[in-house]
């Protein structure tokens, strides 16, 4: 044999060992079964992960005697680090692992609580949509970004409570010598256009802020379809799908109907006063809940008038002694109340802007029946949350059945481990802004920043803006007798007449404080409660005092501010249980 | 009246169309042209549909000019007065013009772009001038929507981004 013939005989001989390796490979490729007929058979890596990473590149997985010789981790990486892995999958005519979601985060509703923890998580550089969409009242009502407190609650409600009060200032200023001839009368479009005309500057600003931190924001009805996917729907019908890693549902809620005839067709809610294009006329406010209360308050102010039916206790839920004091003032301000009586029909009898409307309502306690004529009708029944439509049934996420709230741990978790809930669906918790706005912050720097803080549901300070305001901060009597019982706790009230109201002679010996004292405990306080002008800003110092401990040897050492409204919490003497008498003369 | 110095067109010169391609100096490509087509003649169908400028000068200019177009979309930019040699006396409206004027393409059929000088700047600075007092206008530049409630305030104008949300959605 020559040389040369001898060299390339000898590496043909020695390529043979690659025979095995060809024919491995090839028939990976084809046919895994028959691969691991071979004894060591495929390289011990996850079936998976092979498949993927054959499916996810051309390269095949090369083995050669039971050793993985080439691979393509590599290209793992680098697909994994890539900006866009959909897209090259996309390109290479495959579909994406279902890994890589749209977003990061997309919060469901854009009100205090939504907006909260969006705007939260872009400040972690997150990847966040929010959904908003406002179905229309029956009325045809309809508002924009920033959910209910911004639109229909607390921020337009506040502003006409505000007309209200300044009505009767006008009425006081007289006797602090001002002097106008005009009798004085109040416009309703005129506060109307006001209030809308601010809350559309808030609408704008959360757009501005929402689209200056880069959260993508959609007027759409988003609903869950599947997991970890969310189908959004604009008002003109157009559906798109997203996908995100977590979901935070902050829906809300709406307000409730009687389900009696005539009531979506003729009665109005909340929505839709706030931005009536007609002065409510004669009004009947049909409800006991602080939104009814403060509503027919500031109605009546407006110099309105004004009837409350109420099915059977005002404010339940808040402190009674408190309650029924807010609910003489109204009485003795003009604000006819109609207790124990339910609205059965409502018809109308002429239309028009305001039109007519005939109420008839049957007693709860017995068959009387009453009908009476107004040109309004307001429900204010109660609040339903937004949670039969929005498709939960489909990802698993639990609800009450019978009041539509979402149970969550303490973490605001739902059972469905990557959606959380914030805000008034949560079941247990209260229905005010700023818990759903701290809920919400503290639960997106848990998710994102690693912080562990959670949310302090005690001891939430609220405000009720009836006429005489009503703030309360921790327990009210019944309940901290309930707790506690009665021989351990101490109540220390007092009546008290605010320096401005003396002048002008206006009642006197309804402004009243009180607080509870735990016995057992130093007398710490553990129920605040103020009924007077200003009750929120009063109130929310005395939060904080509460949050820190706060005892009564501690109030009493306080100094008090002098003349002021609140000074009277430093010098509380007078307990329930002596039944001394509490009424004050002035200072 | 013809342009202005600096190419930008007249107050009551022809409406001209946008242009799709948004540069710094389609503006005065789209004067001269506008320049050029005869007063009045300019496409009728250009007054019907796309967008067109004002440019005006103190309050009741601005005013007077508004209502004239009641019923149309109003978009007004409020910048200081400018010298001789064309440069306000506040440099936030020398930074922000010619961003809002790259994203004018993106403004909707029918509207109208205001652009108004207010004044001198002892002018603005007075606390009650008919702007602050009637408008509003807590600054300048604002950029705003006229009759809405939405508007960009100084450096807010200066993002594009919020100029275009502005411009085209509701």
């Amino acid at each position: 044999m020559l040389c040369s013939q001898k060299t390339s005989l000898l590496v043909l001989i020695r390529a043979t060992w690659l025979i095995p390796v060809w024919f491995t490979v090839n028939n990976y490729i084809r046919n895994e079964e028959w691969l691991k007929t071979f004894k060591g058979g495929a390289p011990k890596q996850r079936e998976g992960q092979r498949e993927a990473a054959a499916a996810a590149t051309s390269q095949p997985v090369v083995s050669a005697r039971e050793k993985q010789t080439g691979d393509h981790e590599r290209t793992l990486k680098a697909r994994k680090e890539e900006e866009n892995p959909q897209k090259t999958m996309e390109m290479n005519g495959l579909k994406p692992v279902p890994d890589s979601y749209d977003y990061d985060l997309i919060v469901i509703g854009g009100g205090s609580g939504g907006l909260a923890a969006a705007k939260e998580a872009a400040k972690y550089e997150k990847k966040v949509m929010v959904l908003d969409f406002v179905m229309p009242t029956p009325q045809g009502s309809s508002w924009g970004l920033g959910g209910t407190c911004v639109n229909v609650g607390c921020i337009p409600k506040k502003l006409m409570h505000q007309a209200a009060l300044l009505g009767q200032a006008l009425q006081d200023s007289r006797k602090f010598g001002w002097q106008f001839t005009e009798e004085v009368k109040h416009n309703w479009m005129t506060m109307t256009e006001s209030v809308q005309n601010y809350i559309g500057s808030l609408n704008w600003g959360y757009r501005v802020a929402l689209r200056d931190k880069k959260v993508t924001y959609e007027n759409a009805y988003g609903q869950f379809v599947g997991p970890h996917t969310i189908k959004a729907t604009n008002k003109k019908g157009v559906e798109k799908l997203y996908t995100a890693e977590r979901f935070i549902i902050a829906t809300g809620e709406r307000p409730r109907y009687l389900g009696i005839p005539g009531d979506k067709e003729y009665c109005i809610s909340s929505d839709d006063l706030f931005s009536l294009p007609y002065c409510p006329g004669r009004t009947l406010v049909v409800g006991a809940s602080y939104v009814a209360l403060e509503c027919a308050g500031f109605l009546a102010g407006l110099g309105l008038d004004v009837t409350v039916m109420v099915r059977s206790i005002l404010l339940r839920g808040f402190d009674q002694d408190m309650a029924n004091r807010i609910g003489e003032y109204m009485t003795e301000h003009g604000v006819k109340f109609i207790r124990e009586f339910v609205p059965i029909k409502v018809e109308r009898v002429k239309e028009g802007a305001p039109g007519i409307l005939k109420v008839t309502a049957k007693s709860t306690t017995g068959n009387q029946i009453i009908e009476a004529e107004y040109n309004t009708v307001l429900l204010a029944i109660g609040r339903d949350p937004c949670t039969r439509k929005i498709g939960l049934d489909k990802v698993g996420v639990n609800i009450n059945e019978r009041t539509g709230k979402i149970p969550v741990n303490d973490e605001e978790q739902t059972n469905v481990p990557y959606i959380y809930a914030i805000g008034d669906i949560l079941q247990d918790k209260l229905e005010l802004t700023p818990v759903a706005i701290q809920a919400g912050r503290l639960l997106v720097q848990r998710l994102y920043a690693g912080a562990t803080a959670k949310c302090d549901y005690v001891n939430v300070p609220t405000t009720v803006f009836t006429p005489l305001e009503y703030g309360a901060c921790g327990y009210s009597e019944e309940t901290a007798v309930e707790k506690f019982g009665e021989e351990n706790i101490e109540v220390y009230h007092s009546h008290f007449w605010p320096l401005e109201w003396t002048v002008p002679s206006r009642d006197n010996n309804k402004c009243y404080a009180k607080i509870i004292c735990n016995i057992q405990d130093n007398e710490r306080v553990i129920g605040f409660h103020v009924l007077g002008p200003n009750a929120g800003e009063v109130t929310q110092g005395f939060a904080a005092a509460i949050k820190c401990g706060l005892t009564k040897e501690q109030l009493d050492s306080t100094v008090g501010i002098h003349p002021v409204c609140a000074e009277v919490f430093t010098t509380l003497s007078v307990t329930k249980r002596s039944g001394e008498s509490t009424t004050v003369s002035g200072c | 009246m013809e342009g202005q110095p600096d190419g930008r067109p007249g107050p009551h010169q022809a409406p001209f169309e946008p242009r799709p391609a948004a540069a710094g100096t389609a503006g005065s490509a789209r004067a001269t042209a506008a320049a050029r087509a005869a007063p009045g003649g300019a496409s009728a169908a250009a007054a019907a549909m796309g967008w067109e400028e004002r440019q005006v000068r103190g309050y009741p200019e601005f005013v007077r000019t508004a209502q004239s177009y009641h019923g149309r979309p109003i978009f007004a930019l409020f910048c200081g007065d400018k010298d001789a040699e064309g440069r306000s006396w506040c440099p936030d409206c020398v930074t922000a013009e010619p961003i809002v004027r790259k994203e004018l393409h993106n403004l909707p059929d029918d509207s109208v772009f205001i652009y108004c000088l207010v004044g001198d700047r002892a002018y603005w600075k007075d606390p009650n001038n008919e702007f602050r007092r009637n408008l509003k206008l807590t600054g300048v530049p604002t950029l705003l929507k006229y009759g809405t409630p939405q508007k960009l305030v100084e450096e807010e104008c200066f993002k594009s981004e919020l100029v275009r949300m502005l411009f085209t959605e509701d």
